[in-house]
């Protein structure tokens, strides 16, 4: 069975996934710098390593993310969008909308049953209700990225987030924390903030259960509830949420190798 | 490296296509702008005016000249030089969310009138010919004062049903009959309803050549880029209708689509989709946009901003025998005068007799006039027609809210989905 490979290089980080038929033999993760190249060859090396086979044994990779084109070394290109999508299906095969948080995007997807992109909306180019948008408010309340999703889920009377950009979101923290407020509170005010534009996105393409949750956000349970929520209903989230790009490239790499669509 | 879509950097061939017409095009336009800075012979008095339902023909009459703000700034932003005066009307006062085409053409005065293409003259008249933006009728009150010319408001109904009605037709000709009495007071000239017809028929010659012009999108593969093409094209009919050159430059057009029809010279090797577009281009970065279609194989069939100047295509031509009544149904029919229902249908009229397999809409922040309801038009499309398409937004004028590796993101996946939706529909014909 031939191994391929999906990388997702994103604005923040670069994933790579190496997969054989349905198995994933091995994954990285790693921050985007300025040299994308370099990074996106580094994600590659490293997944490769974690897999436990050589390079010569990949037969082909796919990219995906911002930075696809700087992935020269492989034979395919495609959006995101469509390779959120198709890792999604995968994972989830009754998923009918996918929401991807990543670091500066936040996308909704609507998907038919077979994985195919119908509809999508994305926020705008602003920041705002992205993972940027946490890591930012997250700093100013002097916690890691890491930790703000559990410690918001320790709230106990959520403050209200009524800004709708990054900066001034900022300015509204640093004000709640020179009143004294609780900053596991304005955590979950942050999160509630951003699963409310979340919901105005996947209005726009139309609600249908399953909703699967992927994106270095979907790691973060803050997030996950706040999402819930707002649904009314559980998303999917997978171990792998956050290497849903990286997956996609990887499956539609496979297909493309099988003279499919892709 | 191979792939679905190609990189946002590589550079696009010029397109091959464009022949004798869009140097003809260039040499017009380059010549009315040297025109109106007074090269050569003295220039004839100047009227602003808007496109919209533009009342040109009675002022040509009368021997002015037209100048319309709205094009020079599109001029000025297709040649990078709007954020200069963009920037300039902002440190006036104006603020980030005023339109575009205001802040350039109000910065662009205030310095001096100076643009790379000539020297724009003051006004002797302004005529705000759309009042259905109210923006626009705050500019032009903003001119008059600024210039201390003559502003005659033309107050046009909004249109909420397909038929004109006899009321709207009657108040428009008596506000007409009331510009001409300003017209004769200012220039010392009586009104020459023969002159007027005379302009009028010159209107109705361009306006059927650039029909059949836009109705070559329905060929397949079309031999015309019914929105990037097509909007260089605008400028004959929206600054020289009524000319005989502009009628002539049409019969340039045709002569020429004609030959790529029989040359098999088409605006794309390959057509891959036909699309509709609807919205005011990114100006300031056409090319790199158009490269974004051309890239997929998508060729624009039809689009809905090139008839900003008049709906011609759909039935309406000036009629030099009802003069004053022609021109009132002619404003009233103004594209951007119709209430979106007329405007979906349209559209979707437009989708059936152009065979579009998708729509593109163009939205752009400054103008919520005309991108209002856009959104709306989207969902309208996607679930009431099945008609696949994309909302994107940026701005005509003001290149900081182009970025251009979003919008090419969202149309590389657009197409990519529609490129595989093709392909599972192909896979399921039998062989």
């Amino acid at each position: 069975m031939t191994i391929v490979a999906g990388m997702d290089i994103g604005s923040t980080t670069a994933k790579c996934v190496v997969l054989e038929g349905q198995r994933v033999l091995g994954k990285s993760l790693s921050p985007v710098g300025v040299d994308i190249v370099k990074d996106a060859e580094r994600a590659l090396e490293a997944a490769l390593a974690d897999s436990g086979i050589a390079r010569s044994e990949v037969s082909f990779i796919t990219g995906t993310g911002y930075g696809r084109y700087k992935v020269y070394f492989g034979q395919l290109v495609v959006t995101e969008i469509s390779c959120h999508a198709r890792g999604a299906h995968f994972l989830f095969p009754g998923t009918r909308v996918v929401v991807d948080i990543g670091g500066q995007d936040t996308k909704a997807i609507r998907v038919n049953e077979k994985g195919e992109v119908v509809d999508f909306s994305m926020n705008d180019k602003c920041a705002a209700g992205t993972g940027r948008f946490l890591e930012v408010c997250a700093n100013a309340l002097g916690f890691d990225i890491g930790e703000i999703g559990a410690l918001s889920l320790q709230a106990k009377r959520p403050m209200r987030v009524t800004s709708t950009c990054t900066v001034f979101a900022e300015s509204e923290v640093a004000s709640y924390v020179s009143r004294g407020k609780d900053p596991k509170d304005i955590l979950a005010g942050l999160h509630a903030s951003i699963a409310n534009r979340t919901l105005s996105l996947m209005q726009r393409v139309g609600i249908e259960p399953e909703v699967t949750f992927t994106g270095g956000v979907s790691q973060n349970g803050g997030m996950v509830r706040a999402l819930n929520r707002r649904l009314g209903a559980s998303v999917n989230v997978s171990p792998l949420s956050q290497y849903m790009g990286a997956l996609g490239a990887a499956l539609h790499g496979q297909e493309r190798q099988a003279g499919g669509a892709s | 490296m191979a792939g679905l879509s190609p990189p946002l950097t590589a550079a696009a061939p010029a397109p091959a296509f464009l022949g004798d017409a869009r140097s003809l095009q260039k040499q017009m336009l380059e010549s009315y702008y040297a025109r109106l800075a007074g090269t050569g012979e003295k220039r004839p008095p100047v009227a602003y005016m808007l496109v919209g339902g533009n009342l040109t023909e009675i002022v040509r009459s009368f021997g002015y000249d037209v100048v319309f703000p709205e094009i020079v700034a599109l001029n000025c932003a297709i040649k990078h030089q709007s954020l200069e005066n963009i920037l300039h009307a902002e440190s006036m006062g104006y603020g980030l969310d005023v339109c575009g085409y205001v802040k350039n053409d109000l910065g662009l005065q205030d310095l001096g009138g100076r643009t790379s293409f000539g020297q724009i003259p003051r006004p002797d008249l302004l005529v705000c010919s759309f009042s259905g933006c109210f923006v626009y009728v705050k500019w032009w009150e903003a001119l008059a004062e600024s210039y201390g010319a003559p502003l005659f408001m033309f107050d046009v109904p909004y249109m909420r049903e397909p038929t004109v009605r006899k009321e709207d037709i009657d108040y428009l000709v008596s506000q007409l009959w009331e510009f001409i009495h300003l017209l004769e007071k200012k220039t010392g000239q009586a009104f020459d309803m023969a002159a007027l017809q005379r302009v009028l028929a010159e209107s109705r010659r361009a306006e059927e050549g650039w029909v059949e012009y836009l109705r070559a999108g329905r060929l397949r593969p079309s031999p015309i880029e019914a929105y990037f093409e097509a909007i260089f094209y605008m400028f004959p009919i929206n600054v020289l209708r009524g000319t005989p050159e502009a009628s002539e430059f049409y019969r340039v057009v045709n002569e020429e689509v004609r030959a790529r029809v029989r040359d098999g010279i088409y605006p794309l090797p390959e057509e891959t989709f036909r699309v509709l577009v609807e919205g005011v281009p990114p100006y300031t970065n056409y090319r790199t946009f158009w490269d974004f279609f051309r890239k997929w194989g998508a060729v624009s069939v039809v689009a809905t901003y090139p008839k900003v100047g008049g709906l011609f295509d759909r039935g309406f031509l000036h009629d030099p025998s009802r003069p004053l009544e022609s021109i009132a149904e002619y404003s009233l029919g103004a594209y951007v005068n119709q209430s979106w229902p007329l405007r979906r249908q349209i559209i979707s009229d437009y989708i059936q007799e152009y065979s579009a397999d998708a729509a593109i809409i163009h939205g752009i922040k400054s103008c919520r006039s005309f991108t209002a309801g856009q959104g709306d038009l989207r969902d309208w499309l996607i679930h009431d027609k099945g008609v696949p398409t994309l909302y994107i937004e940026s701005d005509h004028q003001d290149p900081r809210y182009f970025a251009p590796a979003q919008i090419k993101n969202r149309m590389d996946a657009f197409f990519e989905s529609l490129e595989q939706r093709r392909a599972v529909s192909a896979q399921k014909v039998p062989a």
